[in-house]
Parts: structure tokens; C-alpha cells; sequence
């Protein structure tokens, strides 16, 4: 056997090991979580709401290619969800999966009202209108004291609990989070096959054409808004409740640039690369903490290496799910 | 029934691109449309497709007014397209390319497909079949999971015919599916369209192309300056002196229309060229 010849033949054997061995890493970080630190707990926690949220982004803007700068406005709508349902400022405490039902009819909602008038958009277009979106939102929430506190927040939020058991700490919402994110995952991945996610690529690919199949590209996009923005309204009505505090500051226009980052770094359209955006953006600001102001310099570098090396994300489109599994389990 | 057009008229400001234009196009037939550059051959396209505006006057496919409908709703009636350039999804396979074309019949059943595996996989498995089917018909089997994209041009072209013709539709329009593909390519795709009449099916081609116009079209339509100039079939076409004193005119004059093809054919084989 040539060189050649054997190494062909090594390299299915040796990619399946590859994704062997980063399930494995998976299941073991996920097994030693919960004898973790709080604090590790809590960035855990916290990188999950952000693949939470990178997952319903990369609907709008990998499988349909529309640029949503504004995705922040859902995760606030989530969180004053939950934080207006269930806390002192209106007397109501509505049970925590209740709560999530309405965040989660409200997201779609706003996601279809932000839709509509975008319809028509896209590109640099529709990112300076969803931007403004965003930011609508926010000064909403900023201004209407009587309602959201303003910029106070509200304080003081219930504690949350599924079918009597509570969720309180840290490692609660980790478990929590684990179970919502590999749920979402599972939707947007499973849609992205499913005819629509066809009709979805074929948008961002040609959307006149597109048309010219007979997809009707007002409906499909919409679908594409309101899916998204449902996820992210869970991932704030559940951020909400592990804070136990809202306010405005943790919407602002940087959230949202913040996931876009995640998505186009960890490789556009594709759920696995979100997890890899995700793990950088969000962990390695709080491996640098020591570094205090060097760490947005060293961040600022890291991105502009890996956009340099690796433009299509560091798991490109073409190694989705689909291809770990197999690579995992044969065929 | 037929497709109609009914003093039909397309207006740019004081330009007039088609000019009160009635004709029908009986099914089981290849029709062609032919004229030199600018005679409105593509604007026909265009508007029976939905991509431009009616002026004036109606479109009716089997009795239903197709120019009042959105673009995606004339595609759900039936009608199919191919573009003057390729127009694919760049970055789907082949196979996905086609595949996408069962939007309108199956996105009902998303839901179903997203909780339902068994579902997605046996309404997948019935899409790919019948995009196989079609992928076989034009020899590109072996390309099912190439990227549309990364396809050469003349596979390309072949491709688009293929997305068109995967949901049966009931009229086919063809812009310039010659354009750019060598002799050998050419003389293929005369035959595939060939093999794909049926008595169902009104096809319309436009082409510059006389060869393949003649060789395949059943009646052909002359269009000059926006005006229906002459209809009849290829042996009327040839012998009308109308057709011959306008456009055809003298032996010079079909050695021109053959140079403008050829040229039409440089350019656009350079700019695919330069896409890829």
C-alpha cells in the first residue's frame, strides 16, 4: 500500500476519532459541571444562554441569510416576560412553565410584528432597521418606569420551580439550560432539513428565484423571524429568572452584536460552530479577567486571526450535525 | 386549453416593448420565440412568468388570469422557468436544488417533519426520489450532491432545466437555454427537450439558436420591435416573405442572426468563466 493509499484510508478512521473524542470531552464537561465552583457554574450558565440565543439568531441569519441586528429586542421581551409575571411589580407570580408559554407567544409575536415591515429588506438595509428595532425596545423598556422600573430594572423576582421543584441555583439552571438548549438545537436543526429549511436556503441563495419555484418567501421568512425569536425570548425568560433582576442594561445594541460575532466566528448556518463561537466569545473574556482592560485587545486579535484563517467559521456550514452523527455512528 | 395572450403590452415610460401582442400556445407543442436583440422575446418571458408587470391587456393559462397573481402563486399554477442566466441556489446540492421545489406541496407538513422523524424521512425520501428521476433524465445522477455552483456551465444550464421540469409543470419557459453551451451540448439539450414533450405540457422557447429552434419547435412566433410579426411553423417561417423582407430578409441577414448568436454565446461563456 503507497503512502497515499494508506493515508486515505486512515483519515475517515482518524475524523471519527476526532469527533469521538470531542463528544467525549462534551459528555465529560457536562458529568463534571455540576462539582464545579458556583462561579464556574454561573459562566457555564451563562454560555449556555448565549448558545441558546446564537441557536434562534442563526435561524434568521445562517439558514435565511437575513441580517438581524436587533435580536436583543427578543431576549428582553423574554425576560420582562418573566419578570413582570412573576415579581412584586404587578403582585402576579404565575408559575415559571406558564410563564415560559407566554415568553415564548410573545417572542413569536414580536418576531412577526418586526417581520412585517422588514419584509422588503435585506441586507445592509434590513440590519440598520432591525438595529433600530433593537434599540426601540430598549428605550421602551427604559422609559415606561410605571410598567418595567426604567432604568431601575425590577428586583426581586420570584424563584422559579418546574412541577414543584425548584430551580434556585446555579446548578438547577445548568441542568435547566442543558435540557432547553439540546431541545432548541434539536428544532433548528430538524427544521433546516425539513422542507422549509430548503426554502430558507434557497431565500438566502436567490430569493427572486426562489419565488419563481412557488415558495412563498413572505411566509417562509416570517416562519424564519418568529422561530427565532421565540427561542431567544425563552433564553431571556429563563436568563430572567436565574438573575432574579432585570434591566434594561443587558439589552443593549452590544448583546446583540455580541451573538451575531458568536455565529459568523463559529461558522454561519451551522449549530455546531455556534457552540465553538459561543465557548470563545464568552469564556475566554473570563479566562483573561486577570488582564482587565488587555482582554478586548486580545479578543480584538483572536478574531481578526480567525477570520483570516478561517473565513467560513471555525466549523464551516458544510460540517453540520448531520456529519458529526454520521461521523459518530457510521454510514 | 392554452395559454392566451390578449393585447398584451409592456410599457417603459414612451418605450414600448411589446406592443399589443395576442397569441395562444396549444399544449402537447414546443413553441419558439425568435427576433433579433430588443424585439421583446425575453419581456414575454418575463411578464407570463411574473417578473415584470403587465402594461396592458391579459395572460390566461387554461382560463385563469395569471398577470394578476404574485410570482410564487403564477409558479404554484404551474408554470415553470429557466433564466437567460443561470439563476440556481449556488451553495445547495443539486439534489436540493430540486428538492426545494416541493415547498408549496409539503411545507404544510413542517411541524410534522421537525417531531416526526419517520415522517421527514419517508416524505424526504419520496422528494428525492422524483429529483433523482428527473437528475437521471439529464445525466447529472453523479452530481446529485455536487454544490449547484460549483457545477460547470453547461451542467448548470442542464440543472436549471431540471429544477423547472421536477414538479411537472404545466408550461415550461425556456430564456435562452442554449446560450453559451458548445455543439455537442447543444445538440443534448435539443434532444432532452425534445423527450420531455407531452401532451400536457405547452413549452415556450426563446433562442437565438436557429438550429435548435427549427430542428424543435412546432410553431414558432416572430417578434420584432415588440410587435407579433409572423406565427407558423418552421417550414412557414422559412419560406414568408414577411419574415424575410423584415428580419430574415436575405442570406446575409440569417448569417447575421448566426453571428449575433455566436457572440451572444462568447459573452456569456466569458462571464460564466469569470463566475466560477
Amino acid at each position: 500500500m503507497s503512502v497515499a493509499e494508506s493515508l486515505a484510508a486512515a483519515r475517515p478512521r482518524s475524523s471519527r476519532a476526532v469527533a469521538f473524542l470531542v463528544f467525549a470531552v462534551a459528555i465529560a464537561l457536562i458529568a463534571a459541571t455540576p462539582f464545579l465552583p458556583n462561579y464556574y457554574i454561573r459562566v457555564i450558565d451563562s454560555l449556555l444562554i448565549y448558545i441558546l440565543l446564537g441557536i434562534g439568531l442563526n435561524i434568521v441569519i445562517g439558514y435565511t441569510g437575513l441580517l438581524d441586528l436587533g435580536f436583543v429586542a427578543f431576549y428582553a421581551v423574554g425576560a420582562y416576560s418573566y419578570a413582570l409575571l412573576a415579581s412584586p411589580q404587578l403582585d402576579l407570580h404565575l408559575p415559571f412553565l406558564v410563564i415560559l408559554l407566554v415568553a415564548a407567544s410573545l417572542g413569536a409575536i414580536t418576531g412577526i410584528l418586526l417581520g412585517i415591515p422588514v419584509l422588503r429588506l435585506r441586507g445592509d438595509y434590513l440590519a440598520i432597521v432591525t438595529l433600530g428595532f433593537g434599540e426601540i425596545v430598549r428605550i421602551i423598556i427604559n422609559n415606561v418606569d410605571w410598567l418595567t422600573g426604567g432604568p431601575k430594572g425590577i428586583a426581586r423576582l420570584d424563584k422559579a420551580s418546574i412541577l414543584g421543584i425548584q430551580i434556585a441555583r446555579p446548578v438547577d439552571f445548568f441542568w435547566l439550560l442543558l435540557v432547553v438548549v439540546l431541545l432548541a438545537g434539536l428544532v433548528a436543526w430538524r427544521l433546516e432539513r425539513s422542507i422549509l429549511g430548503k426554502a430558507w436556503a434557497a431565500i438566502r441563495e436567490d430569493q427572486d428565484a426562489a419565488r419563481g419555484i412557488g415558495i412563498n418567501t413572505t411566509n417562509a421568512k416570517l416562519a424564519a423571524f418568529a422561530t427565532s425569536a421565540t427561542i431567544g425570548s425563552i433564553a431571556g425568560a429563563i436568563f430572567a429568572a436565574s438573575q432574579r433582576f432585570v434591566s434594561p442594561e443587558s439589552f443593549t445594541l452590544q448583546e446583540s452584536v455580541l451573538i451575531v460575532l458568536m455565529i459568523v466566528i463559529g461558522g454561519i448556518g451551522n449549530i455546531l460552530g455556534i457552540v465553538a463561537g459561543a465557548a470563545i466569545l464568552i469564556l475566554l473574556p473570563e479566562v483573561l479577567r486577570e488582564f482587565a482592560e488587555w482582554r478586548i485587545l486580545f479578543l480584538g486579535l483572536l478574531m481578526i486571526f480567525l477570520i483570516i484563517v478561517r473565513p467560513a467559521g471555525i466549523v464551516p456550514r458544510s460540517f453540520g450535525p448531520d456529519k458529526l452523527i454520521r461521523r459518530l455512528f457510521g454510514k | 386549453m392554452t395559454l392566451v395572450f390578449d393585447r398584451l403590452r409592456k410599457e417603459y415610460g414612451q418605450v414600448v416593448a411589446i406592443d399589443d401582442v395576442t397569441a395562444s400556445f396549444a399544449p402537447g407543442l414546443i413553441h419558439g420565440v425568435i427576433g433579433p436583440n430588443g424585439a421583446g422575446k425575453s419581456t414575454l418571458i418575463n411578464m407570463t412568468a411574473g417578473s415584470y408587470t403587465v402594461s396592458a391587456g391579459s395572460i390566461a393559462l387554461d382560463g385563469k388570469r395569471l398577470d394578476k397573481l404574485k410570482k410564487y402563486q403564477i409558479a404554484n399554477s404551474g408554470v415553470a422557468r429557466t433564466y437567460q442566466n443561470i439563476r440556481l441556489f449556488d451553495q445547495m446540492t443539486a439534489l436540493e436544488n430540486l428538492e426545494v421545489c416541493f415547498y408549496p406541496s409539503d411545507v404544510g407538513g413542517t411541524w410534522k417533519e421537525v417531531v416526526w422523524p419517520p415522517y421527514a424521512s419517508a416524505r424526504r425520501d419520496h422528494r428525492r426520489e422524483k429529483c433523482m428521476e428527473i437528475l437521471r433524465f439529464f445525466d447529472l445522477q453523479g452530481h446529485a450532491d455536487a454544490e449547484a455552483g460549483s457545477l460547470p456551465y453547461g451542467r448548470q444550464r442542464m440543472l436549471e432545466i431540471a429544477r423547472a421540469l421536477v414538479c411537472n409543470p404545466r408550461l415550461l419557459l425556456l430564456d435562452e437555454p442554449a446560450a453559451g453551451l458548445n455543439h455537442h451540448e447543444t445538440a443534448d439539450l435539443t434532444a432532452k427537450l425534445a423527450a420531455q414533450r407531452s401532451p400536457d405540457r405547452i413549452t415556450i422557447i426563446v433562442e437565438h439558436d436557429m438550429d435548435l429552434v427549427m430542428a424543435l419547435c412546432d410553431n414558432i412566433i416572430v417578434m420584432h420591435h415588440g410587435k407579433l410579426l409572423f406565427q407558423g411553423t418552421p417550414a412557414e417561417v422559412q419560406a414568408s416573405t414577411d419574415v424575410q423582407l423584415a428580419y430574415l430578409g436575405t442570406a446575409n441577414d440569417i448569417d447575421d442572426i448566426r453571428a449575433a448568436a455566436q457572440d451572444r454565446r462568447a459573452q456569456l461563456g466569458i462571464r460564466t468563466r469569470r463566475r466560477s
